[in-house]
């Protein structure tokens, strides 16, 4: 049960809040960084915890597209469809994708290596059209760059290509 | 707020044109609708807190910047609102329906709400002719939701009155609104199907036809169906309900927001548990036993033979042969007539009614010490109570709408719960109103009398103590300090479980209490010692000077929809109508005058009695009346043979039941949706029962079948109709009979406490104040066999809905519990004690506490056999609700 392996952080997640339920969202993301998605039996638990019923707990990861409801392939390609990205043709991002892998936006391959989902906008617009992959973002894509991408993630598990994100300052307040 | 503020400041304020004074805090909604203004809405429901996420009741109001909404702006003094006035606000709400309708298909041919939807109604007023999209709609695929609740979510329109509703009054919580936008969806819990308490109040208060009911679905049109106003048959509650018909055929059931006891409100007996009355099963010719047979016979030739059989018993052995019982089901008029015809036709007072299973323990209680044998408060008293404190009620399963009033209090007016139950806190599939209390007080269902005592002896320790009464009755407080002194705080944790610090909490929240309202179930009522914990809570609410204030009292909870009702018309032998007693000289001799002819002067006796004395041959007949003995009683109370032993047994029943198929007469009586008459419900209303179809077969109300007996005897009382009835029990009773919105509660009367406190509590203090002897062996459980949110007795087993969510018995424990003995959900158990054993499966509950299983009563048949029974001094009441029992695992299960 995932709340008994992590006892200790989600001891420390629930410290943080005066109102139980605030912690729901930094519980979903511990159950999600375990299994890749978050299940039943994790909404369930943490349903417990935070003394809410299983569906509040359903609604509130409905509500937020970054949590996946089913199991995912090791890489979550992450397309950006919004506005910006779209206007530089993030539909073509998608069809290479789907040319590349043969699946659809909500698929996942057959050898559980990649699935392709549509998200809304990633905070790198200036760079679009782009994807997030896992934690990565991968910037300024065309087709080239793309089947590239999943070509050497298929093979190394992982590509330099990767661009980002810059977001969080670190602790020398130096982007990383 | 639904509720604006109790304090009398008024606001003034205009509202298309037209004047409106209102409380301070009204929402300008509320204030419009006083005035005849309708502004419309999707997203306001008077039940609920505003939510404003529909834009629908946009107003203009003068001085304000913008379009308001009208369902969340209070009114203030001196605004100027323009609702229907307002061309902006008109051309918002047409903006509105055009963006619904957008995505709302056109459904509405096949769409049960149709004729009686929001949506439609409001298109219709702002004719929504045209739109500005193009797009394709939204489509939801079709998901299964439940047995009883059908969601179309192309025709939702997003307003959440569905979520808050479960979340707000039911304290349940079972829906999500899933997605986001547009593409909001209301679910269960991911693709499993809805599990809750069924009560139908996302039904009923969802403005469109996106939820609705698949009992009644695609069987009509609304405009088809004829309307009655009735009250539910189920439980002490008594809600209004509303039949709705169509060519005699009951199609569905509601409750007409803001009406009744229940405001509107139901649970899922009341909403989904309609279809007894047409099951096929129903009886509808007499039954005259040939033999081991029944025969169809023409009602002259029963009635004829029950006379004749009932005149024979009474000539060669005296009419206290002659017992009778009647259902807490049946109307006060039916009860009423039975009782008059058995003490004045009949000519004995051997009579009892399902009353005696527990509701006379409370009512006795309060009659002995307030001199009362109605509550002193209302429901109203408990949504307004300041402090709460429930003991042995299970209220969510026994109760729900008088829970519903409690989850009020608590939840929106900040009252404080103490809860003294066999529950834990625990969140589940129903609500659990231990899960809102400040100080719970949990224990198994063997504890309620020492952690009853507990509390008293905290009290006590903290002198929370009404010195004015304990001046005038220094006696009766020492009597009861000495007593509790004497239990020792050890013992009592031996028992409960519970330390001393607990208690002493739960005393000072109570003592804080202004109005403070005692509720007591039937885990109190019901089980050994029911008397004397009821009579020790009226106690503790009279020492702490609570009890003769304003707003506070003791609330015993009616199990059966009519309980107080069979008290009150004297339908338990020793109790005359009005609650007067028997042996009363003066009494009697009123009553014979008003109904021409005698009393009998000999005792009433109560069903035990009555058991007893047919297995003594000294009873050789008995009339039941809607009751089922046999199916209610465990074997250990001697039913079976008693009822053997009987020379002539009749019964008036809707179906054959198990005591039915040992009568000798069968009398098919019809049921509550077949007449009229009154019900009063657990707080002493009375309430109006009307006719909604036609008699089933040639069923008959029970008070014809008694008149018509009557004639049959050579004593005729005759009646034209349930009105005369009525007016009869009006005038001998006078005052008693308040029908009317709301019941004025019975003033506790200053001369029947003093009685108590100077002389009357000596009687029986001394066992009342003992701790009861505990006798648990380590591997035992305490069974408990109780009652379900989904049915009542076993008639609701006839109900088809209410079998789609409960259809069979488990024996339910704790996980941990059931670990602990390598025992799974679903697995067979063999459960046994000394008077026998049973296979049945097992089911986990959070909510139950270790050491405990309970089983649903309305599936006892075989299980009952280990209920040991026995009989409260006092009150004659039987217990039989508790054994203890051991456990294993049936192995290759
Ligand atoms: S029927 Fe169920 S989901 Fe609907 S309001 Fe009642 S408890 Fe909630
Ligand atoms: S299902 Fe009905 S009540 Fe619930 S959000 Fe939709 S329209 Fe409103
Ligand atoms: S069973 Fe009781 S609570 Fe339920 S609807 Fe009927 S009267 Fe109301
Ligand atoms: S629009 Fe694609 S990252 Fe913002
Ligand atoms: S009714 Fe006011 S916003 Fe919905």
């Amino acid at each position: 049960m995932l709340l008994e392996k992590f006892k200790d952080e989600v001891e420390e997640i629930l410290s943080r809040y005066p109102v139980k339920r605030s912690a729901l969202l930094p519980l979903l993301n511990l159950a999600q960084r375990e299994e890749g998605f978050v299940s039943e039996p994790a909404m369930r638990d943490i349903a417990k915890v935070l003394e809410l019923t299983p569906p509040q707990v359903f609604e509130t990861v409905t509500f937020y597209t970054m949590f996946n409801l089913k199991p995912i392939g090791k890489f979550h390609l992450q397309v950006c469809k919004s506005l910006m990205c779209a206007l530089v043709r993030s539909d073509d991002v998608v069809t290479w994708i789907s040319k590349k892998l043969n699946i659809v936006p909500g698929q996942t391959t057959a050898d559980n290596n990649f699935t392709l989902s549509v998200v809304e906008c990633l905070g790198s617009c200036g760079t679009g059209p782009m994807m997030q992959v896992n934690d990565d973002y991968y910037e300024q894509l065309t087709e080239e760059k793309v089947v590239r991408v999943l070509d050497d993630l298929a093979r190394d598990g992982n590509c330099h290509l990767k661009s980002g994100p810059f977001m969080f300052p670190t602790t020398s307040g130096k982007s990383r | 707020m639904p509720t604006p503020s109790t304090t009398t400041e008024t606001v003034t304020l205009t509202i298309d044109g037209q004047t409106a004074t209102v409380p301070k805090g009204t929402l300008v909604i509320e204030a419009a609708r006083q005035v005849g203004v309708m502004v419309p809405h999707f997203c306001y429901h008077p039940k609920l807190t505003p939510d404003a996420n529909c834009r629908m009741c946009l107003v203009e109001i003068e001085k304000m910047p913008r379009l308001q909404t009208s369902c969340s702006t209070q009114a203030t003094e001196g605004m100027v609102v323009k609702s229907s006035s307002s061309v902006q606000a008109q051309e918002a709400r047409k903006m509105v329906l055009d963006f619904i309708l957008a995505n709302h298909p056109l459904d509405c041919p096949v769409c049960d709400q149709g004729g009686r939807c929001d949506l439609q109604d409001f298109s219709h007023e702002y004719t929504a002719t045209s739109s500005r999209f193009q797009e394709l709609k939204r489509v939801f695929p079709k998901e299964y939701f439940s047995p009883l609740i059908e969601t179309q979510m192309n025709r939702c329109v997003q307003c959440m009155r569905c979520v808050r509703y479960c979340d707000q009054i039911m304290d349940v919580k079972a829906l999500a609104p899933t997605g986001r936008g547009t593409l909001t969806e209301i679910k269960a819990f991911g693709a499993h199907e809805l599990d809750c308490e069924f009560c139908g109040g996302c039904v009923q208060i969802c403005p469109v036809g996106a939820i609705t009911s698949r009992l009644s679905m695609y069987e009509f049109r609304p405009w088809m169906l004829k309307r009655t106003d009735s009250v539910c048959g189920y439980c002490g509650d008594g809600c209004q309900i509303t039949f709705q018909t169509k060519d005699n055929a009951l199609i569905e059931i509601n409750s007409t927001q803001g009406s009744g006891r229940n405001n509107g409100d139901l649970c899922a007996r009341g909403y989904f548990g309609y279809h007894v009355s047409e099951h096929p099963d129903r009886l509808t010719l007499p039954l005259i036993r040939k033999g081991d047979e029944f025969q169809s016979v023409q009602w002259e030739e029963a009635l004829e033979l029950v006379g004749q059989q009932l005149l024979d018993v009474k000539a060669k052995y005296g009419a206290d042969a002659i017992g009778g019982l009647i259902s807490g089901r049946c109307t006060n008029e039916d009860i009423y007539v039975f009782q008059k015809f058995m003490r004045g036709v009949v000519g004995t007072n051997r009579i009892d009614s399902s009353a005696r299973y527990g509701h006379l323990n409370g009512v006795h209680a309060l009659q002995r010490v307030q001199g009362t044998h109605r509550w002193s408060v209302s429901f109203e008293d408990i949504e307004s109570a300041d402090t709460l404190l429930l003991v042995g009620t299970n209220i969510t399963e026994t109760n729900p709408i008088t829970g519903l009033k409690v989850k009020e209090a608590v939840k929106r007016r900040g009252a404080k719960l103490i809860t003294i139950e066999a529950l834990n806190p625990a969140i589940g599939s129903i609500s659990n109103i231990v899960n809102l209390a400040q100080q719970h007080l949990g224990v198994k269902p063997t504890g309620f009398s020492t952690a009853i005592l507990g509390l008293l002896k905290a009290v006590v320790e903290q002198s929370i103590l009404d010195a004015e009464l304990q001046g005038k009755a220094p006696a009766y407080f020492n009597a009861i300090s000495a007593r509790l002194q004497a239990l020792s705080w050890d013992a009592i944790f031996a028992q409960t479980g519970l330390a001393s610090d607990l208690f002493t909490e739960a005393a000072q929240v109570f003592g804080q209490g202004k109005k403070v309202v005692v509720l007591v179930g039937p885990g109190v009522l019901r089980s050994e010692g029911g008397f004397g914990m009821t009579m020790n809570l009226m106690d503790l609410l009279l020492i702490t000077g609570k009890l003769t204030n304003p707003g506070c009292g003791l609330a015993p909870l009616a199990e059966e929809n009519n309980d107080q009702g069979a008290f009150e018309m004297g339908g338990t032998g020793a109790v005359l109508p009005g609650g007067t007693s028997l042996g009363d000289p003066a009494v009697r001799e009123n009553l014979s005058k008003a109904w021409g002819r005698p009393i009998p002067d000999t005792p009433g006796s109560s069903l035990p009695q009555l058991i007893e004395d047919a297995q003594q041959g000294k009873l050789k007949a008995l009339f039941v009346v809607g009751e089922n003995p046999l199916a209610s009683l465990p074997p250990s109370s001697g039913i079976h043979s008693a009822l053997e032993k009987l020379d002539f047994l009749v019964c008036q029943e809707l179906f054959l039941t198990e005591t039915a198929q040992k009568a000798h007469v069968v009398l098919p009586a019809c049921s509550y949706a077949e007449k009229d008459g009154t019900f009063t419900n657990t707080e002493g209303h009375i309430q109006s029962v009307r006719t909604a179809i036609d008699m089933v077969g040639e069923s008959r109300p029970d008070w014809e079948i008694f008149s018509a007996l009557s004639v049959m005897m050579n004593n005729p009382m005759e009646y034209g109709d349930v009105k005369e009835i009525g007016k009869e029990i009006r005038n001998l009773l006078p005052g008693t009979r308040t029908l009317g919105p709301a019941p004025l509660p019975a003033q506790p009367d200053s001369s029947a406490i003093a009685r108590y406190v100077t002389t009357d509590y000596q009687r029986d203090i001394a066992p009342r104040y003992q701790l009861p002897v505990n006798d648990a062996a380590t591997d035992e459980i305490t069974l408990q066999v109780s009652q379900s949110l989904f049915h009542s007795g076993k008639f609701s087993r006839k109900a088809k809905g209410l079998l789609q969510v409960e259809a069979t018995g488990k024996i339910y424990l704790h996980p941990e519990e059931a670990a602990r003995r390598g025992i799974s959900d679903g697995d067979m158990v063999k459960v046994s004690n000394s008077l026998g054993e049973v296979l049945t499966p097992v089911g986990l509950r959070e909510r139950i506490p270790q050491g405990v299983a309970t089983f649903p009563e309305h599936f006892d048949e075989e299980i009952r056999q280990l209920l040991p029974y026995k009989v409260d001094p006092e009150t004659q009441v039987p217990y039989y609700k508790l054994a203890r029992v051991h456990l294993k695992k049936v192995v290759g299960s």
